[in-house]
């Protein structure tokens, strides 16, 4: 029974869905307010039924199947990739005892789903039979590359700090000077996860201005909704494993519960959109050169601090 | 100029005479000259050609083509003229682009409109027009429009076998096994406008870049000749949307010289005010295109709201936020009243509130540093060499303006100087771009100061003064009329026939133009990531890049 209620509603379809919406929505409101736009603002109170409303729109629309591709890999990708996307809901901690699947290796679940991702979206794109669709592909897999090295040593930083896999268990050990401690690693997670989830200034390999909509461009309909949804879908999955891993997950200040997970991952959601304000993008190169002149030197120093935190702050050696 | 003049002597013309401050006009009595009289004056300092214009004289059978060369440093200027023979065959004159490498575009909108054939020209292909129109000659006065538009089905069906013909000729010569391929960026692509940009590039490198263009050709330079010598005024405005005004007032002053009519002062210093307001509704848009192709719509969104208090004023004053017809040969067209100055000042204030947070995010940013500050280097010579002016022009550290160089309206009694930056890359102009935001609004205070005080003492009557009387027809005559539209140089080129009631012909020279043709040599080499960034610099408008 509960199992059904985990897969369902909390934190299975019906929460990743409300999530999806509630996020577009809310990405939309936030943006407009940094963007000093004034509309939408007839559907509802203050235009808040416009998203559902285009959401409705998306899924009666049309899906087209452009000439010279295999269909049937052509709509089975964004299947897979929401699927995929769907999935790391299952291994995160949301309260203290909602764990979908209690593992001693959540923590690898959880990158491991996270890192193929990018895959599908190149596969998406290598489908499509369309020149900017195929770039698009070939942009999404140079920057998984040169991300994912940065993604996963930063993830794995308070693996190492409390020895040990298990996302629950990670929660339940954190505490203020383990967050002070895994700061940087923090840091060097979230402008990975930029790279990572496509956003600015890492919005590389759907950059509209250079090659139209990258791997996006030939869907649209219920096909172009799937991917959308993989793609906030996958945002929940980051943004929880940062909170999770990082900012203490579930736990509070006064009392622990999900709406603290919640504020934490919000909050992470709003950073994200003010550097969606106000950097331009940057270029192929430059992200290369960035990745790997900076990024990653960094990382491999975080996991040295790390370890030297460990034995000299937390005296683990005994 | 006397030097000029001495130089032009050497050959056979059949008049020299100085025309306005800054202009020589010689007339050759044989289109053989051409090339030697060219290259004298291009050894003579005179590097730039601003565009070619030919006139179509049915009852003499002549075309008489006219060459407007300038020297941007020294200001002084050329205007040639020479004839040719009217028949087809033998309508042939000599290319002057192997020596002004700007003037190629324009022979072949001259070659594509009024069927002039450019010997030794490295590249004629009809451009602007659309297939249907090929070896016909539209902008002659012996075109039939309305039998070429009885076919419009068949006109359609020959643009979509050429598009079709064209795709299957694309990848050819193009080694399968390699990485490269051609793209069609535009004339639906996100950040193209109506243009195609012809990429050929080698998987994220571009090798080369044709720019088509002609998407939104509407033929104003023919449209005028249909209407009155007011009514023109909405063909002339629809050079551009974003910056009417001046585009009109570079009209209304050719119209005044030949009618020989000078307007009041109030008209002058409104023209100004009119201008300026139309400047900063162009430079924000140029903005936000410039951060847009990077990405960010937030430059875009923040200055359009700024821009709408402008607009507000435009709105009050004329009727139109957009399409203002504000401006009309004799003055301007409507008086001024309290409460639209009212509403400029709420504009200007609110400029003034926000412009330092645009400054700080926007203008100092790091990441737009980064990547503009290295790309789309445009030299001192190139801005010669192509005829390139404005913003484009100024940021390459080129002291060039129309309205200090050869000041029209009020602004000889503006205080204002060049806005220029060193490097010429794509940083620069959007720099340049906003310092001139600033410009403006400082010009438009003075402009508003200026005539506010004249009001209370009675000079201006604000109710009245706006218009003169221009006589409906005109005699014959022609005029040249420079103005400092908000993206570089208008030059407007206005033929009148005797008793005219509607201009015989109207050239306008338009800065996109030229810019376009840049596309190809800032590019080559660069990566798809900075074709956006480039074009996005140049501050090209598609509206005056096809008219």
């Amino acid at each position: 029974m509960e199992m059904i209620f985990n897969v369902v509603v909390f934190p299975g379809i019906l929460y990743v869905l409300l999530w999806t919406v509630g996020l577009f929505w809310f990405f939309r409101k936030f943006m407009a307010a940094l963007h000093k736009r004034v509309g939408p603002s007839f559907n509802g109170p203050a235009g808040s039924y416009q998203t559902l409303f285009d959401l409705s729109k998306l899924l009666t629309k049309e899906s087209i199947t452009p000439d010279g591709v295999n269909p049937y890999l052509f709509s089975l990708m964004p299947i897979l990739a929401a699927i995929i996307a769907i999935l790391p809901t299952a291994v995160i901690p949301w309260t203290a005892n909602t764990t979908v699947v209690v593992s001693e290796y959540s923590l690898l679940g959880l990158v491991v789903l996270v890192g193929i991702e990018p895959f599908l979206l190149f596969l998406t794109g290598f489908g499509s039979n369309n020149k900017y669709s195929f770039l698009g592909g070939i942009r999404v897999l140079t920057q998984m590359i040169s991300m994912e090295t940065s993604f996963f040593l930063a993830a794995l930083s308070p693996a190492l700090l409390f020895g040990t896999l298990s996302l629950t268990s990670i929660v339940e050990q954190s505490s203020w000077l383990t967050f002070l401690i895994l700061l940087p690693g923090f840091l060097l997670y979230f402008v990975a996860l930029l790279g990572l989830l496509d956003q600015p200034p890492f919005n590389i390999p759907d950059a509209e201005q250079e090659i139209v909509y990258g791997f996006y461009t030939e869907y649209s309909g219920t096909n172009y909704f799937l991917l959308k949804l993989a793609e906030f879908a996958e945002f929940m999955a980051v943004f929880a494993g940062a909170a999770t891993l990082f900012l203490g997950g579930y736990r509070g200040v006064f009392f622990d519960g999900f709406s603290f997970l919640f504020a934490k991952m919000i909050i992470i959601a709003m950073f994200m959109m003010t550097i969606r304000a106000s950097t331009p993008r940057i270029t192929m190169k430059q992200m290369l050169n960035f990745s790997w002149s900076y990024l990653v030197p960094l990382s491999l120093l975080n996991v040295a601090w790390i370890m030297f935190a460990k034995i000299f702050l937390l005296g683990a050696i005994s | 100029m006397r030097k000029i003049k001495q130089l032009l002597e050497n050959f056979n013309t059949l008049y020299i005479e100085e025309y306005k401050t800054t202009w020589v006009k010689t007339k050759l009595s044989t289109a053989d000259d051409l090339l030697m009289v060219a290259k004298a004056l291009k050894e003579h300092g005179l590097r730039t050609i601003a565009t070619v214009s030919p006139t179509d004289f049915l009852e003499e059978n002549v075309i008489e083509m006219n060459y407007f060369f300038e020297d941007l440093m020294t200001n002084r200027n050329c205007w040639l003229k020479c004839d040719v023979p009217r028949e087809l065959d033998e309508c042939e004159i000599e290319s002057l682009t192997p020596l002004f490498k700007g003037a190629n575009w324009h022979e072949r909108e001259a070659y594509s409109m009024f069927g002039v054939r450019f010997l030794n020209h490295p590249d004629l292909r009809p451009i602007i027009v659309s297939q249907d129109f090929y070896d016909k000659t539209p902008f002659r006065k012996d075109f039939d429009w309305d039998a070429h538009d009885k076919n419009t089905v068949k006109n359609m069906q020959k643009i979509v076998d050429s598009f079709k013909a064209e795709e299957a000729e694309a990848d050819k010569g193009i080694d399968a096994e390699s990485s490269e391929t051609v793209l069609n960026w535009g004339p639906t692509h996100p950040a193209s406008g109506p243009i195609r940009l012809k990429v050929h590039c080698d998987g994220e490198d571009v090798i080369g870049i044709d720019p088509d263009i002609g998407f939104v050709w509407r033929a104003l330079e023919h449209l005028v000749t249909k209407k009155d010598f007011v009514g023109a005024i909405v063909a002339v405005e629809r050079l551009c949307f974003m910056d009417n005004v001046n585009s009109m007032t570079a009209y209304a002053q050719a119209v005044e010289e030949i009618a020989n009519v000078e307007i009041t002062e109030f008209a002058k210093w409104m023209r100004v005010l009119l201008g300026e307001v139309s400047r900063i509704s162009s430079h924000a848009m140029g903005m936000g295109g410039f951060y847009n192709a990077l990405g960010l719509h937030t430059v875009a969104m923040w200055n359009m709201d700024v821009r709408e208090f402008f607009l507000d004023f435009l709105e009050s004053y004329s009727g139109a936020r957009i399409a203002t017809a504000a401006v009309e040969p004799g003055g301007v067209r409507y008086g001024l009243q309290q409460n639209m100055l009212d509403e400029l000042q709420l504009a200007l204030d609110k400029f003034d509130a926000t412009k330092d947070s645009v400054k700080d995010i926007f203008i100092n940013n790091p990441t737009m540093k980064m990547r503009a500050s290295k790309q789309g280097f445009i030299s001192n010579l190139d801005v010669q060499d192509y005829s390139l002016c404005g913003v484009v022009a100024r940021a390459s550290g080129v002291k060039i303006d129309v309205r200090i160089d050869e000041p029209y309206a009020a602004y000889a009694e503006i205080k204002m100087d060049y806005v220029t930056q060193k490097d010429g890359s794509a940083k620069d102009r959007l720099i340049n771009l906003f310092e001139e935001l600033e410009q403006s609004v400082d010009i438009i205070k003075q402009a508003k100061r200026h005539i506010e005080e004249k009001i209370a003492s009675g000079e201006f009557d604000p109710t009245k003064d706006q218009m003169v009387k221009v006589p409906k027809k005109l005699p014959r005559g022609e005029a040249i009329s420079r103005v400092e539209w908000s993206r570089g140089e208008v030059l407007m080129h206005l033929v009148t026939e005797e008793k005219g009631t509607s201009p015989y012909r109207l050239k306008m020279k338009a800065p996109s133009f030229n810019h376009t043709m840049m596309l190809d040599k800032l590019l080559a080499g660069q990566t798809l990531s900075d074709i956006p960034l480039v074009f996005g610099s140049l501050y090209i408008c598609q509206g005056d890049l096809d008219r």
